[in-house]
């Protein structure tokens, strides 16, 4: 029996431009928040995940239910953006910090510091001293996230924030599923000495 | 089971995957050894946060801007439909395909490859120094202050340390001319 994203894709190719908006708004909040926590940036999240219903929009023809999921695909073409958008960034990072050292002014080399955290809804269930502090370690962790090298980062989001199961993960990123298990493994053993004066 | 093993499975252990013997193994291995019933405890603790992360809200304009540019899109694919042009980027996205650069760099590799054994069968042109010119016009004449040639100035070759195999015949000789020439001309200096 198809599931009801294939259900819409299959739709949405029979000329039902609804179906595609409901696609849209099914899986937006967890694309947002799976781009933002990989790369570390909020605004170029909805930039990036606009991009990827752009291309699933595009490659609707080519789209077979038989073959993949519509979720593990999604997440794969996102996975394939964002990886494209850290190498670019890393460039204009290596640029720049080569014009910083011709010119020998760092000023412009300090980086604008992104709080992922102010931006998600605050809870007011609690104090103001309590809920800052949440915040705080929030953002401490999202730090040691994005410090996690990209082959380990990429299925620990996946899993621990995107909820995604070893297989579908393992579909995602092409992997054999030992290879994703051990690689979960081994970025939350890497999160855990990072966040070891904190937790 | 030792403290790297039992590493290995933390992970599988919070998801409760493991199978019966290995689990007996592993929680064998944390009742007798503090450090690593600490690191556990530490790595539970830390997947928990993780997983308490707040998600992160697309804006609300977020629809609206998807469908700008869907709408965008579908403008300029229909254009380029009706006008039959190919623009350059629907050309690069088919060169872009694993397919089509895989063999691209194929070809390139064969090419530099063609290109390097044709350069190295083919002879090299000689560009003869004045020396080695008046040598090729009489290379019988006596000249001034050098003893004359006999025969065709083999028996000079014979100590002469120049070689390069791959030369043809022509221009090796030449160079040992000049060899020899140099040698006489500083003796006799």
């Amino acid at each position: 029996m198809p599931d009801l994203d294939d259900e819409l894709m299959e739709r949405y190719r029979n000329g039902d431009e609804n179906a595609f908006t409901l696609l849209v708004r099914r899986h937006q909040q967890p694309l947002v928040n799976f781009i933002a926590r990989f790369i570390n940036d909020r605004d170029n999240a909805e930039d990036l995940a606009q991009e990827t219903f752009i291309r699933i929009f595009k490659a609707a023809n080519r789209y077979k239910s038989e073959g993949a999921h519509f979720k593990t695909w999604m997440y794969h073409i996102a996975a394939n953006l964002c990886k494209n958008e850290l190498r670019n960034r890393a460039r204009r990072d290596r640029y720049r910090v080569d014009n910083v050292v011709n010119t020998g002014n760092d000023s412009d080399g300090e980086t604008e510091q992104i709080d992922l955290i102010g931006s998600a809804p605050a809870d007011l269930a609690f104090q103001p001293e309590v809920a800052l502090e949440r915040k705080e370690l929030q953002n401490t962790i999202q730090k040691a996230i994005s410090e996690l090298p990209e082959q380990y980062r990429l299925p620990l989001v996946l899993r621990d924030l995107q909820g995604l199961s070893y297989d579908e993960i393992s579909e995602v990123l092409e992997l054999r599923s030992g290879t994703t298990k051990s690689r979960i493994n081994r970025a939350r053993l890497m999160l855990k000495e990072k966040l070891k004066p904190f937790i | 089971m030792d403290c790297l093993q039992a590493e290995e499975r933390f992970s599988a252990h919070l998801e409760d995957t493991l199978d019966y013997q290995t689990l007996q193994h592993f929680e064998g291995h944390l009742a007798a050894c503090d450090v690593c019933r600490h690191e556990y405890a530490r790595f539970q603790e830390s997947v928990k946060a993780v997983q308490e992360l707040p998600q992160i809200a697309p804006s609300p304009h977020f629809m609206a801007t998807l469908q700008q540019r869907l709408a965008t899109e579908q403008r300029e694919s229909v254009s380029s439909k009706e006008s039959g042009a190919i623009g350059w980027r629907q050309v690069l996205d088919v060169l872009l395909r694993p397919k089509w650069a895989f063999t691209g760099i194929m070809i390139l590799i064969l090419a530099a490859a063609g290109t390097y054994f044709y350069q190295d069968l083919r002879p090299t042109p000689v560009s003869l120094t004045p020396q080695v010119q008046q040598i090729e016009k009489s290379p019988g004449e006596p000249r001034i202050g050098l003893p004359p040639l006999r025969g065709n100035g083999s028996q000079f070759l014979q100590g002469s340390t120049i070689s390069t195999p791959g030369q043809p015949t022509r221009q090796r000789y030449m160079l040992k001319q000049v060899s020899y020439t140099n040698a006489s001309t500083s003796g006799g200096l």
